[in-house]
């Protein structure tokens, strides 16, 4: 019982971070019809804005979380502007909008390969406030990390702010009328661009706040991005494009995840997650709560 | 100066002719209009006219200024297209659709006003408000897409098909609420497949076959018009509409 307890509190800790990555992939889907593939090195960069603040610029650690998420905010909206627009002004096809996506994943993280160093860097003790520093809390018979508690919580409020947002406010609901049908909602006056621009700095945003989380329980190092398809495969499992759909996919996984660590064997961990996703894209292609191909058309 | 003006309109879809070479003026509170048969341009008329559709010469001017193609500036500006197969928000209750009608405005007791005008023109849809509107009849629907056309506030409405696959009944609802928009001030661009009722709440009308307008004038002469009649309002005129 105690050990089943455990692995649950892993798992909703791990699976709150997948869902922060995952909605930034979910919210582009939800518009633009593609996968973001750069998202994962956005999230690379978020932990490096983190870093870099907290040690260089030795800033509070409030401040921290701030610079790496306006920046990756920035950053995922620029990457939109120079790469994405140009397909979507010539009307490419949406195979285009992938291959791009992949090239800039690829470009980015070898330019942090080629400026900051392949070695992985661990957020000193030091730089963290006392609440965020290794070791645990014991609550009843568990024993939970700080970190992992740490990242619970800001990850929860991340994301209630972010239903919030969507759900009861004007610009939300633009962002899911949009994300309904383009054409009606340009018909309601609402500007496609703008809603794009939107989703990119709101992803990009939650994409800084998860690197710094995952650089903190883990290291920054510039390959992060492809740990970061864990919670792709949450956006596909919950359904792409559905923002509960994410969230629901990613504890989904996570638990399934320790789960299979924790009473199989952690080498079969990835096979079980993958295993997961190629059986979704067979059984049930559009996901747990996603949307049908017809809504789409 | 008409408020709408059509010169010489040429559109085409990868290579395929659309449009050749469309003339065509709406004046203030006038109804007008388009009938032909299916493919003959009247829908990618709208389109162009509401900025989706880039014409490959020619122009469009709303109020003597050119429509481009920022959807922003077109609502702005008081076109409101009300699209063929009505594109409402099924992911959002009827009344976060009619509020997404009043997008761009923030003139709260006016809106307030334009609440309470699509739920006294449209009943149904008070007692829906707080339902997906996915769920609605397909008369319904129309209705909210005709509301959320009222919350926009534009004085200019293109409507596209409204009538389309709806019981008799509510196609005279329809045709009514027509009339009733024309009453509070908006002209209108009515395209329609039911000609013989397009043509009895219409001041003028135009014929568009294979991309050119072929005929034009009042409403009531079309009506009367004997190629008109054998080829657009032959079986409908008979069966009442």
């Amino acid at each position: 019982m105690n050990q089943f307890l455990q692995q649950l509190v892993n798992g909703l800790s791990i699976g709150s971070i997948y869902a922060l990555m995952a909605v930034g992939y979910s919210l582009v889907y939800s518009i633009m019809n593609f996968s973001n593939f750069a998202h994962g090195s956005v999230i690379m960069l978020g932990a490096y804005f983190g870093f870099f603040a907290l040690t260089l610029l030795g800033l509070p650690f409030a401040l921290a979380f701030f610079v790496a998420a306006s920046g990756t905010a920035l950053f995922a909206v620029a990457l939109e502007r120079l790469a994405y627009k140009p397909l979507r002004d010539r009307k490419a096809p949406f195979l285009y909008f992938i291959i791009t996506a992949m090239g800039a994943s690829i470009f980015i993280d070898n330019s942090v390969i080629a400026t900051i160093g392949p070695t992985p860097k661990t957020f000193p003790q030091a730089s963290l406030p006392s609440f965020l520093r290794s070791g645990s809390v014991e609550i009843g018979s568990l024993n939970v990390g700080r970190v992992d508690i740490a990242m619970f919580v800001i990850t929860a409020i991340c994301l209630a702010a972010l239903v919030l947002f969507i759900d009861k406010t004007k610009m939300g609901k633009a962002i899911q009328a949009t994300a309904y049908n383009m054409k009606a909602s340009a018909l309601m006056g609402i500007n496609p661009g703008f809603v794009i621009i939107l989703v990119f700095a709101i992803g990009g945003a939650l994409a800084g706040v998860a690197g710094v989380l995952y650089g903190m329980k883990y290291q920054v190092y510039p390959q992060m991005s492809s740990i970061t398809m864990k919670s792709f495969i949450a956006a596909v499992f919950g359904g792409l494009g559905s923002l509960p759909g994410a969230l629901l996919g990613s504890v989904l996984l996570a638990l399934i995840e320790t789960f299979v660590s924790g009473y199989v064997s952690t080498q079969l961990r990835d096979l079980f997650a993958f295993g997961i996703l190629i059986a979704m894209l067979v059984i049930r292609p559009q996901g747990i709560m996603g949307k049908s191909m017809e809504d789409k058309a | 100066m008409s408020m709408l003006s059509v010169r010489d309109l040429h559109v085409s879809y990868g290579g395929i002719k659309a449009l050749r070479g469309v003339s065509l003026d709406v004046e203030q509170g006038e109804i007008v209009t388009i009938i032909g048969a299916n493919g003959a341009g009247k829908s990618t008329l709208l389109n162009t006219v509401s900025g989706f559709l880039k014409p490959v010469s020619g122009s469009v001017h709303f109020k003597g200024q050119a429509v481009g193609r920022n959807p922003t500036k077109i609502v702005k500006s008081g076109i409101c297209h009300v699209p063929e197969g009505r594109l409402i928000f099924a992911n959002l209750s009827v009344e976060d659709n009619l509020r997404l009608g009043a997008y761009l405005r923030n003139d709260r007791k006016e809106i307030a006003a334009d609440f309470d005008r699509v739920w006294n023109l449209f009943p149904r849809l008070l007692e829906r408000r707080k339902q997906l509107s996915g769920t609605l009849s397909g008369g319904e629907q129309q209705m909210l897409a005709m509301g959320r056309a009222l919350m926009t506030d534009g004085d200019f409405v293109l409507l596209d098909e409204p009538s389309l696959g709806l019981a008799p009944l509510l196609v005279k609802t329809v045709f009514d609420i027509i009339v009733e928009f024309r009453g509070l001030g908006k002209t209108i661009l009515l395209v329609e497949q039911n000609a013989f009722k397009a043509l009895k709440v219409a001041d003028r009308a135009y014929v568009l076959e294979q991309g050119r307008v072929v005929k034009e004038g009042k409403a009531s002469d079309i009506a009367s018009d004997p190629a008109v009649k054998a080829a657009y309002l032959g079986a409908k005129s008979e069966a009442g509409g």
